[in-house]
């Protein structure tokens, strides 16, 4: 498969991972409003979170692979790219069997939190080895935070959430999607700030 | 300074605020008119874009007829604890810093941004228009079931009647008042997050509301200069959005701590709103591409339907966010 259809693909694929995220948010929507009106909606709460993020984690894992097959595609060739996204979804489903989602879905995550970090790294050194679908160092950089913005706050939710640092690794999200997006969506004007300002 | 300066100033508000808001409903009834005149007959867009400056400015002077009007609320009104409770709370007084994008302001809010936004769109005459018709309709709206000057801030105002009528009965009352006011003081009108967090995401809906348009236009008429405006404006939006909806979630922690919060229906709509833009933003990347522009255009009114269902979940479902009760 081209390079520019495998891309193609890939975000066709994230975009209906997205929509199907979205129906689910749909669903917990009216099941919100079927139990909100039951007068046992208090004890029936913690087991609403429940379902709801048990629906909502396969698709998480689905988009986390995705990014996986997206994040890594800038450090590996196509067959060892596929080769190794299939070794990771493999140890993925072994630990969701053998202990439960949240503890997959934290393996997942940590392999992607450790890869994005590379590709992060590598980007801002400019390495060549890092291939990007898009041009220009800023639309790079960028998308490398924004990924790792995303990633690290996924993990911060499913498996941080009683850990004191909770908070700090949110605003650390937070703030890698912030300057992400922006390096992402205005690479043009953050390129005639940078060398205004050099 | 205290409970009559505080109705007087209310008074005011309505005052000054009635005649604002009905020269407001009128105008933008004429900015919607000469919209859909624009659009049919391609004239009067002179008399079109007058009525959209008027319009906006009359939405700014009303606005800053709202400041006034917080601005008195700080200075009139103070919440001083009885002495049993400052032994527990660390204050031993507060004052209501009210933001301007709650109860009945905060679709004036959007509606004020989303007029003065469509003045910045005006090198496209139709999108101009289609916005106008957008603007009566808000306006509309606002003035029949959203006029914040017809009586200023209902539940605020019941909360400080009922500081005053509990301070006047005398002790029973007072402890339980106290107690509520403190909360609701300290962990929403005067939080940091209400600052940012609403305003961050009405300001990312009034240029969605430009990108609506523009995908609208792009789907009927396929010129490539609507798709643009469509991600021009989507850009700043998606920003907002992101960033604005990650700031409540610590907020959330704070101030519900164990309450049902997590999975409320507007949070999932929110997160649906928020995925359909990603999965936008995405699909534009290869807008270019074959009938792709079908697809982002039509993804682009589809995120901008799910915005729209996401606000009036508020209205009409039960939750956290709403106003419904179960």
């Amino acid at each position: 498969m081209k390079s520019k259809n495998y891309d193609y693909y890939l975000i066709i694929l994230t975009s209906l991972i997205l929509l199907a995220i979205g129906l689910v948010c749909i669903y917990g929507i009216i099941y919100y409003n079927f139990l909100a009106v039951k007068p046992e909606w208090s004890s029936l709460y913690a087991e609403y979170i429940e379902i709801m993020n048990s629906y909502l984690y396969p698709f998480l894992v689905l988009l986390l692979i995705s990014l996986g097959l997206c994040i890594p595609k800038r450090l590996l060739g196509q067959d060892i790219l596929i080769k190794s996204s299939a070794l990771i979804l493999g140890a993925t489903l072994v630990l969701t069997v053998i202990f439960n989602l949240e503890a997959g879905l934290g393996f997942i995550l940590a392999v992607m939190i450790g890869i994005q970090s590379m590709v992060l790294i590598m980007t801002f050194r400019k390495s060549r080895a890092v291939r990007f679908e898009k041009h220009g160092y800023v639309v790079r950089l960028g998308s490398s935070l924004l990924h790792l913005g995303l990633v690290v706050l996924i993990f911060n939710f499913v498996t941080l959430r009683e850990s004191p640092s909770h908070i700090l690794i949110f605003w650390t999200g937070t703030l890698l999607i912030t300057a992400g997006t922006i390096f992402a969506l205005y690479p043009d004007r953050i390129t005639r700030l940078w060398y205004t300002e050099q | 300074m205290g409970f009559s300066e505080y109705l007087a100033a209310r008074d005011f508000l309505t005052f000054i605020g009635q005649p604002v808001i009905t020269y407001i409903l009128i105008f933008s009834l004429l900015q919607g008119f000469f919209g859909i005149l624009y659009l049919l007959k391609k004239k009067y867009y002179g008399y079109l874009i007058k009525c959209s400056y008027i319009t906006s400015g009359l939405y700014v002077l009303g606005f800053i007829f709202l400041i006034w009007f917080h601005v008195q609320i700080y200075n009139t009104v103070v919440i001083e604890y009885p002495v049993f409770m400052r032994e527990m709370i660390p204050a031993d007084e507060s004052r209501f810093i009210i933001p301007l994008w709650i109860e009945s302001e905060k679709l004036y809010f959007w509606a004020m941004i989303a007029s003065i936004l469509a003045l910045t769109v005006q090198r496209r005459e139709d999108i101009v228009s289609f916005t106008g018709i957008v603007i009566s309709i808000f306006s509309f709206i606002v003035y029949f079931s959203s006029n914040p000057f017809i009586d200023p801030l209902p539940i605020v105002h019941s909360e400080i009647a009922g500081w005053y009528s509990a301070l006047a009965q005398g002790d029973a009352g007072i402890y339980q008042a106290a107690g509520i006011l403190y909360g609701r003081i300290t962990y929403y009108y005067n939080s940091t997050y209400m600052w940012v967090h609403p305003p961050m995401l009405f300001i990312a809906y009034a240029f969605l509301i430009i990108t609506f348009a523009a995908c609208i236009f792009m789907l009927f008429r396929h010129v490539q200069v609507y798709d643009e405006i469509a991600y021009m404006y989507a850009k700043p939006a998606y920003i907002l959005l992101t960033v604005g909806m990650l700031i409540g979630y610590p907020w959330a922690i704070e101030a519900w701590k164990d309450s049902a919060w997590w999975w409320d229906p507007k949070i999932s709509g929110s997160i649906l709103m928020w995925a359909l833009y990603t999965s936008y933003l995405h699909a534009r990347i290869y807008a270019n591409r074959g009938k792709m522009w079908k697809i982002t255009a039509s993804l682009g009114i589809i995120c901008f339907s799910s915005l729209v269902f996401t606000y009036l979940l508020t209205y009409i479902v039960p939750g956290i966010h709403s106003v419904v009760q179960t």
